[in-house]
């Protein structure tokens, strides 16, 4: 029993051992925390530093996903919860609506240096309709046309563009014109875009409105017989997916890609002789869509008494030039702040941010996660070769589709 | 002959040693006392964050553990069954439990917060937001007590703030630094470092009154901004009621606030809601309408899945079993590789051969099947890359099976006469079946909640004449997915966990069917 006694002891000793080092493990943060993505972190670290040094605040910069940030927001412990996190635009609705998110104001004169389209991206709709800004845009990104100019000219139309991309696929079997991934209602928006096609359409006061979807509506219906003629001149196929399409491009064996800034490296190390353009006016203007990264301070800024400085970090250290200067050149991708656009030296990032003239910010509100499988099905079904269904009824099914999954 | 044989204890038997006599009592003492250590610093940890539902529930098992290897009691044997049992109830019963509670809230984009905190959080984000803008820095007086240095972004004009109100002062007073930040005038002394975290509450919740009634805000450490509320909260009644019209907008009982005219403020919050989510999924024409032609898809997929394979890996099993089967080693491993690669992986690349024009196997092939693009094509080869999954699945077990069968009675049998196809069909076939038969159910169960092999093949697709939502590979669970995650506004956990707990009752149905034909199979050996 003695022995028995003993080993008691013995346990319950060493758990309150253990337990004594708990309290400084989980004691004060007196920290920022910040959440970014592999391809971010290094950049975001240092201009984060650069800050954090000047207020005296150490900044703590986590790598994650960059899909988890999101996700892993709704979930996070409030000790482990970062009061930053740098992310898309398009989570801006869903992240607001869930109150994950703060809103933040600005004075007029940063404001003035960060173009409206893309603070319009980062604000959701309040109850009364009025605009509010949840984050700091500082990354701009869209997909271009690249032209290989060894075997094309960078066209002066729509049809020019057709007309080259047609030729050089009858020149040798294996050749490619336009190489767009199938069934990518992203990529494919130029097209969509240039037959007069939206997602959602505004309200008066300028919101994004999810009652009027855009996706069947009449004028691209009307056009709708254009994509047909693609499909049947084999312009266009719905089973060239990305890495057929990137494969094609790289060998020299496609005139046209639509693809974005993340392709630049490859771009740069191809060897190839690429310009590159918005794609040419069709019916209305082929503009892309427009992502937006930026950074956010969530609700858990407050809960680790460091809202106010997460504000400041946010919303004006990182809508400033420099700031923004540096963060592009250490990613890759275009600054938001117009004093940093002007830059930018890099001849592609400048040909990408050229080719986003005019483009669509996607759809930031909840809504969007209604669009993206339906339309990206109505693009495989029209480019399905000799089985593709119609345009017209690709869309107009899509379009139907969506306002019914909208509800 | 006395032939002294050196055992030499293998590795398992030495491990078990260790675990015997006083050395061994050290051993699981110690081991004790980790455990002990690790979980208590859980628990502390727990209490801290204010789960005291999951603190006390980890204290109970550790108390339970103590208990049965450290005090000497009759509930010894106990420890045989513990973990599994505390396992069993982690990973089962808890997530489970989660499913069912979620099923029975509103839970989804707009209704993730707390009431309170969807109060507070529609009260900020209707602000209305007045047109001056301050540079701002805050200070502290001689008093100590904290003030705001302001200068108006458009007027010049400088002030310091404080809880009474707007004092001007003197503009010169107030320098700028290289950073384009303002300093405080001669009598307040700037905050700096730690001194911000001190503060950042009260910070934030710094309100200047102006002479109009509206306030002023700090935005961060360097500005501030004129603000009025937009809602006030009436703790009374409960409502938010805006400040410019005065409309009411109430607790509907869902989890929103709603106005007399229906109109919802999207910020809502988790709210049980009783049976909604289950009537909804009812209800709705998106679940009806394809739900017929999405069931009999998912049992045909899982049924001919789960036979196919089973028919293919029996037929290998016997084809291998053979006692004189030259290199059945390397026809064994070759075999079982489509088991050994994850399954993720074989989908994509299975994505990747089937495609029409470029993919491998119609390269091969003298006719281009349009294997992911026509609604029966597709089918055939969601169907076709799930079997070839699973089949090394039945492959082993069959080996296994086949080797506990008796021989004697297969021996019996042919002294009896009875030619090999008898002797399978009448012997071999009915004993396997005894053994293989929960494990077909269990398979077929399994595949009947496939997400992976549906969504990372076809992704659903592709779209069926109807046009509907749900696309000709959907099973119901993919389909699930399709509804809650990827229509409406953002994700319905709520709806989610509705449609799979009907789900659940589908499966068990057709299991406990299936169970019961089993037992029968077994009453007749």
């Amino acid at each position: 029993m003695k022995k028995q006694l003993a080993k008691l002891v013995a346990g319950l000793t060493v758990a309150a051992l253990a337990s004594l080092s708990v309290p400084a493990v989980s004691g004060a943060a007196t920290t920022l925390r910040i959440w970014t993505d592999a391809d971010r972190k290094a950049s975001v670290e240092k201009v984060a530093r650069v800050w954090g040094k000047k207020k005296g605040v150490t900044v703590t910069v986590v790598q994650k996903d960059f899909g988890k940030i999101r996700d892993d927001l709704k979930t996070v412990d409030t000790a482990t919860a970062p009061d930053v996190i740098v992310g898309a635009h398009d989570w801006v609705g869903e992240l607001a609506a869930n109150g994950s998110i703060i809103p933040l104001t600005v004075s007029k004169s940063v404001a003035a240096k960060i173009p409206s389209y893309s603070l319009d991206a980062f604000s959701y709709a309040n109850a009364k309709g009025n605009k509010v800004l949840y984050g700091a845009p500082v990354a701009l990104e869209n997909v271009g046309l690249v032209v290989n100019t060894r075997v094309a000219k960078v066209p002066t139309s729509f049809d020019d563009m057709v007309k080259q991309a047609l030729a050089f696929q009858k020149k040798a079997a294996g050749n490619f014109g336009l190489v767009i991934p199938g069934g990518d209602a992203y990529h494919n928006y130029p097209l969509f875009s240039g037959l007069c096609g939206y997602v959602f359409g505004k309200d008066a006061k300028g919101n994004l409105n999810p009652n009027d979807v855009g996706v069947g509506n009449s004028k691209l219906l009307a056009n709708a017989g254009a994509i047909d003629s693609w499909n049947k001149t084999g312009l266009l196929s719905s089973k060239v997916d990305y890495g057929i399409a990137k494969n094609a491009f790289l060998a020299g064996k496609a005139a046209f890609w639509v693809t974005g800034p993340w392709e630049k490296d490859t771009l740069d190390k191809s060897g190839l002789k690429v310009k590159i353009v918005q794609m040419p006016k069709n019916k209305c203007d082929s503009v892309p869509f427009l992502g937006v990264q930026g950074f956010m301070v969530t609700k858990f800024a407050k809960t680790h008494k460091v809202e106010s400085q997460a504000r400041d970090l946010v919303g004006s250290y990182m809508m400033s030039a420099g700031a923004q200067t540096q963060l592009s050149s250490e990613n890759g991708r275009a600054p938001a702040n117009i004093d940093a656009a002007a830059k930018i030296t890099d001849p592609l990032l400048k040909q990408f941010a050229a080719a986003g003239k005019g483009g669509v910010p996607m759809p930031n509100i909840p809504e969007m996660s209604s669009v993206w499988g339906d339309l990206g099905t109505a693009w495989t079904n029209v480019f399905k070769g000799s089985d593709a269904t119609s345009a017209k009824t690709a869309f107009r099914t899509a379009g139907k589709n969506i306002v019914a999954k909208i509800g | 002959m006395s032939q002294s044989v050196r055992y030499r204890p293998s590795f398992l038997a030495w491990l078990i040693s260790l675990f015997s006599g006083v050395g061994g009592l050290i051993v699981k003492l110690m081991m004790l006392c980790i455990l002990n250590g690790i979980t208590g610093w859980a628990i502390i940890v727990l209490f801290t964050q204010e789960r005291v539902i999951w603190a006390l529930g980890t204290t109970a098992v550790l108390a339970s553990i103590d208990f049965i290897y450290l005090v000497p009691n009759r509930f010894l044997p106990a420890k045989f069954i513990l973990p599994g049992s505390v396992l069993l109830v982690a990973y089962l019963i808890v997530p489970i439990f989660f499913t069912i509670n979620t099923a029975f809230q509103e839970y989804s984009t707009g209704h993730v917060l707390t009431k309170a905190e969807a109060i507070q959080t529609n009260l900020e984000q209707n602000a209305v937001q007045g047109d001056r803008y301050f540079r701002m820095a805050p200070a502290r007086d001689s008093s100590g007590a904290l003030v705001l240095v302001l200068v108006d972004d458009s007027t010049g004009d400088a002030f310091i703030g404080r809880r009474s109100g707007l004092e001007e002062i003197d503009p010169t007073t107030v320098e700028v630094d290289d950073f384009g930040d303002i300093l405080p005038p001669t009598g307040y002394s700037a905050l700096i470092g730690d001194e911000f975290f001190e503060i950042d509450a009260e910070l934030a919740a710094f309100e200047v009154p102006l002479e109009n009634g509206g306030v002023v805000r700090t935005e961060g450490l360097s500005g501030a901004y004129d603000s009025a509320p937009g809602f006030q909260f009436d703790p009374t009644s409960g409502a938010l009621v805006a400040s410019d019209t005065g409309v009411e907008y109430l607790d509907n009982g869902r989890g929103s606030f709603e106005s007399a005219d229906g109109e919802q403020l999207v910020v809502g919050w988790r709210e049980y809601i009783g049976f909604d989510n289950f009537t909804a999924v009812i209800t709705n024409p998106l679940v009806r309408q394809p739900f017929l032609r999405a069931f009999a898809w998912t049992i045909g997929f899982a049924g001919s899945t789960v036979l196919l394979s089973f028919a293919i890996g029996l037929f290998l099993a016997k084809v291998i079993d053979k006692q004189n089967l030259r290199g059945k080693k390397v026809y064994r491993s070759l075999l079982v590789i489509p088991y050994a690669i994850p399954g993720f992986l074989s989908l994509l690349v299975f994505k990747g051969l089937l495609n029409d024009d470029f993919g491998l196997i119609n390269k091969l092939l003298p006719f281009d099947p349009p294997w992911l693009f026509d609604p029966w094509w597709a089918r055939l080869s969601v169907i076709m890359v799930s079997v070839w999954l699973t089949t090394p699945y039945f492959l082993l077990v069959c080996m296994g099976a086949l080797q506990s069968i008796p021989t004697e009675l297969v021996e019996a049998a042919r002294v009896d006469g009875a030619g090999r196809w008898q002797v399978f069909r009448k012997v071999t076939l009915p004993l396997l079946m005894v053994v293989v038969t929960p494990l077909l159910i269990a398979s077929f169960a399994y595949n009947f909640n496939n997400f992976n092999n549906v969504y990372l093949l076809t992704g659903g697709g592709p779209t069926t004449e109807d046009q509907s939502v749900a696309g000709a590979t959907d099973i119901l669970i993919s389909y699930t997915y399709k509804l809650a995650f990827e229509s409406g506004k953002g994700q319905d956990y709520g709806l989610a966990s509705a449609i799979s707990i009907y789900i659940f009752f589908i499966v068990a149905a057709m299991s406990a069917s299936g169970f019961l034909r089993s037992k029968a199979l077994e009453n007749m050996k």
